[in-house]
């Protein structure tokens, strides 16, 4: 596929995962604090830092306005001057999805559509008023239905894995941002004994990842280790870290496959080692992950590791994008020095 | 796309431009209760009372008068519908004002959901709007549309071969029928494409003739679009509003379809490919989401089931065009450009387009790819070389002309020259190579200041000017919040040619929908309509 399109569908999907992912840790940081006498700058600073966002913000409003729960929520939610904001980020997804409106699906372009005109319009201001945590769900519902019409409405084929493989690799860096909350709530985690505060802090990042009731059926005990376990580690859970780059792994597998497209025949100038950049960086995350168990990040400390994986999925991403989105020219240009035989005659005869 | 690319406005759009025609006729009406009797008869400053009512309009029609010395589309002077509408206006008349007011909101809620909008430059962020639709159609008779589709087959004829004549030996400029130094002075004259052929010898792939409509009745042209003209995916997605909205009026009325608007137009692109059609790679070029007609270049790349490019996703080698993909390059054979000239080649024309790709005229020139339109158009709907479009119909095709135009003067030439200086508070003076309504003058409504500018303008380069007599618009009753009321229209139709040529039933009618107004610009006031082109025959 045209190669501006294909980076249109992985935006796309990364967009809309990470106005999921906002509004999710907004309104699990939200039933947090009223289980919890946290101290001021415990309760909004985290989802800042989580965001990436501590230094604009900080900028913009002073390091104090980090205590303001109005604030803090505003900037994450509406405020266009912050690329992450759920508002901005839904402008650029649906900017995306206009791009490539001949690509998706009629049923995915008025699904997103309908809910910027919602986000954009009263009601969502009314609502984020009167009802914040109903605001954020509906937020989530929007997202959820989304992605369900994309996967009923959308053919499979190279368009859809570029979705997916933005979609999980984005998800991935998500989920180990938000575990790394507790690291910027409460400092440096050892994994050793545990406070009623950590098991209500554990308990929350579970749920801020849709975690907690998949966790306890898997009959584990709140712990820390146990948390982390699961949501570095678990198989098929589709947010847990492993799972996400396996999904991420699956899909650019698919995509290096796919043959020629038949309009272009043998006219094509195809490339043996097309995504290979991209593919060598995703094995290496499945194969830590096929050999890492949860002592080990115990022993080389949580953070560390998130902050290890979360380079190693930016890496990723980076590959995916020098591999098919942005060729060079003159790369591409190489590949052609054997003029496509068979041209010549067609336009003869 | 992560971040927004530069903008850049075509300058085709029906959108982007004012298409202005001085009133001469009264306002409508001012004063209409919001639960009030039907509308007024509109009153007339300048005397004269509307025109007498045939007293037999019921339902929605109740009260409706066109303007006097005005044509109505729908109704005659008696306030009779039109030879061959009767049918569909009894069916019209079947939905009271309420009913059409809750379907008007449906209609309006449809484009805004499915996102058929257009940008509005003025605001950084590109706020979208939608092109404001009127439920009530304009309606034309099959035995009225059979001679306006002949004309505009004949008249896009005529100006293909124009084309091929001027980037080719140059018989007409030789026989001295348009005066060389006219052709030569146009700014859409592109020396450089003189002796290159297109592939099929075809340069006007799709053509938008603006037609209007004289209070004597008769349709005339008043501009021809033959480089990007747009505007017809409105009329497609009108079409789809209207069916949902009024489905049962819709099944009665036996109107012709649009919708194979995109496939005649890809059959008309492969079939000029310079390789065998089943190997053919089509795509759209776009100059981006920011351009005002981005949504067409959308719609029509899905409906025809092409790619959508930009020009940074092809490139040039060995002359031959390729796009990026993400398996490599692949060999592009058909271009359905939505750029303009001036931004498709760096190499050739300007040097600053991000929008173009550099090369792609010299792969053209080698046959290597087929552009629609053709490069070079511009000098075929140059508002000075319209006034020899009859001549050219007779000069190739020894032909009457089918479609008569507005007169014209040339202020080139001398002789049209002191009359317009003469007569220029009477006259519409338009600009040759803007459009959008800039550089355009009304004289009726200028003062004298404008007046005397203008004639100096003029003076200082008359190839520069051209000038007509108003003309009055045709009106068609339109919905106007509390009831109906007439509105100005014009029509754009589609001709779409390849190996043969097709003409798309009806086109777009753009409405000026504030009262009294000529402007039928969407940023002005301006709207649209669905154009119902009936079967012949009767059920």
């Amino acid at each position: 596929m045209i190669s501006r399109a294909a980076e249109s569908c992985f935006w796309l999907h990364r967009y809309v995962e990470r106005v999921e992912s906002s509004a999710r840790m907004l309104q699990v940081n939200l039933g947090l604090l009223l289980d919890l006498d946290l101290p001021a700058f415990e309760r909004w600073r985290p989802v800042l830092i989580v965001a990436g966002e501590q230094p604009r913000f900080e900028s913009l409003f002073g390091a104090k306005a980090t205590d303001d729960a109005e604030t803090v929520q505003d900037y994450l939610t509406w405020n266009e001057d912050n690329p992450v904001s759920i508002l901005t980020s839904l402008r650029w997804g649906r900017e995306n999805a206009r791009t490539i409106r001949e690509t998706i699906s009629l049923e995915m372009w008025e699904t997103l559509n309908a809910f910027w005109l919602w986000l954009s319009g009263k009601e969502a201001r009314r609502l984020y008023r009167q009802d914040r945590h109903a605001f954020y769900q509906r937020v989530r519902e929007h997202c959820l239905l989304f992605l369900g019409t994309w996967e009923s409405t959308m053919p499979e084929g190279e368009a859809f894995d570029f979705m997916r493989l933005g979609l999980y690799l984005e998800r991935a860096g998500q989920t180990a941002r938000i575990l790394d909350v507790k690291h910027h709530t409460l400092g440096p985690w050892t994994g050793q004994v545990e406070t009623h505060v950590d098991n209500v802090q554990w308990l929350a990042i579970l749920r801020s990842c849709s975690a907690s009731e998949p966790f306890f059926k898997g009959n584990a005990q709140l712990s820390g280790p146990a948390v982390a376990a699961f949501l570095l580690l678990a198989r098929g859970f589709p947010r847990s870290v492993r799972c996400c780059i396996d999904r991420a792994g699956d899909s650019l597998a698919r995509i290096r496959e796919q043959g020629p497209s038949p309009v272009a025949g043998e006219r094509l100038g195809v490339r043996d080692d097309v995504g290979k950049r991209s593919a060598t960086v995703l094995a290496m995350l499945r194969d830590h992950f096929a050999k890492r168990s949860i002592a080990d990040v115990v022993a080389s400390g949580l953070h560390e590791e998130l902050t290890g994986l979360i380079e190693w999925v930016t890496d990723a991403c980076d590959a995916v994008h020098a591999d098919f989105f942005d060729p060079p020219v003159d790369a591409l240009m190489a590949s052609l020095v054997a003029p496509p035989q068979g041209r010549a005659s067609e336009l003869e005869g | 796309m992560r971040y927004p690319a530069a903008r850049v406005a075509t300058k085709d759009h029906p959108r982007s431009r004012a298409k202005m025609h001085v009133p001469s006729a009264s306002p409508a009406p001012t004063t209409r209760g919001r639960r009030g009797p039907p509308p007024k008869p509109p009153t007339s400053s300048r005397g004269g009372a509307g025109a007498p009512s045939a007293g037999r309009k019921t339902g929605l029609f109740a009260g409706y008068r066109p303007p006097v010395d005005t044509y109505d589309e729908i109704f005659d002077a008696r306030g009779a519908p039109r030879p061959g509408l009767d049918r569909v206006v009894r069916l019209l008349e079947g939905i009271g004002p309420n009913e059409l007011r809750t379907r008007q909101r449906l209609a309006d809620e449809a484009f805004l959901k499915s996102g058929v909008t257009f940008s509005v430059y003025a605001d950084q962020r590109g706020v979208e709007r939608i092109f404001p639709f009127d439920l009530v159609p304009r309606v034309v008779s099959a035995r009225e549309w059979e001679p306006v589709r002949r004309g505009l087959e004949q008249r896009v004829r005529a100006l293909n071969a124009f084309l091929a004549d001027v980037y080719g030996d140059q018989r007409i400029l030789a026989e001295g029928r348009i005066p060389r130094h006219l052709v030569e002075a146009s700014k859409g004259f592109l020396p450089a494409m003189r002796g290159i052929r297109p592939p099929g010898g075809v340069y006007v792939h799709v053509a938008g003739i603006d037609l209007i409509r004289r209070p004597d009745g008769t349709l005339v042209v008043l501009e021809d679009n033959v480089r990007t003209p747009s505007g017809v995916s409105y009329v497609l997605e009108n079409r789809t509003v209207m069916k949902r909205v009024l489905p049962r009026i819709f099944a009665e009325a036996r109107v012709r379809p649009v919708d194979e608007y995109p496939l005649r137009l890809r059959e008309a692109l492969v079939s000029v490919s310079p390789v065998e059609p089943t190997g053919t790679r089509t795509v759209i070029l776009t100059p981006g989401q920011h351009n005002s007609a981005y949504f067409e270049h959308t719609f029509l790349a899905r409906r025809m089931g092409c790619d959508l490019v930009q020009g940074q996703d092809l490139f040039v080698w060995h002359d031959k065009v390729y796009v990026k993909t993400t398996r490599g390059p692949s060999r592009v054979d058909v271009i359905y450009r939505r750029v303009d000239d001036a931004f498709l080649d760096p190499e050739v024309f300007r040097a600053d387009s991000l929008l173009g790709v550099p090369g792609l005229v010299r792969a053209y020139a080698k046959g290597n790819v087929a552009i629609a339109n053709a490069i070079g158009n511009g000098v075929a709907d140059d508002k000075a070389v319209y006034p020899f479009v009859p001549e050219m119909v007779r000069f190739y095709l020894s032909e009457e002309p089918l479609l008569p135009q507005v007169e014209t003067y040339v202020c080139d030439r001398e002789k049209d020259l002191s009359y317009v200086l003469a007569n220029l508070p009477s006259l519409v003076v338009k600009s040759v190579d803007e459009s959008g309504g800039y550089g355009m003058l009304m004289g009726p409504q200028a003062s004298k200041k404008e007046l005397a500018e203008h004639a100096r303008r003029i003076r200082q380069s008359p190839r520069g000017y051209i000038a007509q007599p108003l003309v009055e618009l045709s009106s068609c009753p339109t919905w106007c919040g509390n009831g109906i009321a007439p509105r100005r229209v014009d029509l754009r139709p589609y001709v779409v040619t390849g190996r043969s040529t097709w003409v798309l039933p009806g086109g777009l009618t753009r409405v000026a929908l504030v009262e009294g107004s000529y402007v039928v610009n969407s940023s002005q006031g301006g709207g649209s309509k669905d154009t119902w082109v009936l079967e012949d025959q009767p059920r």
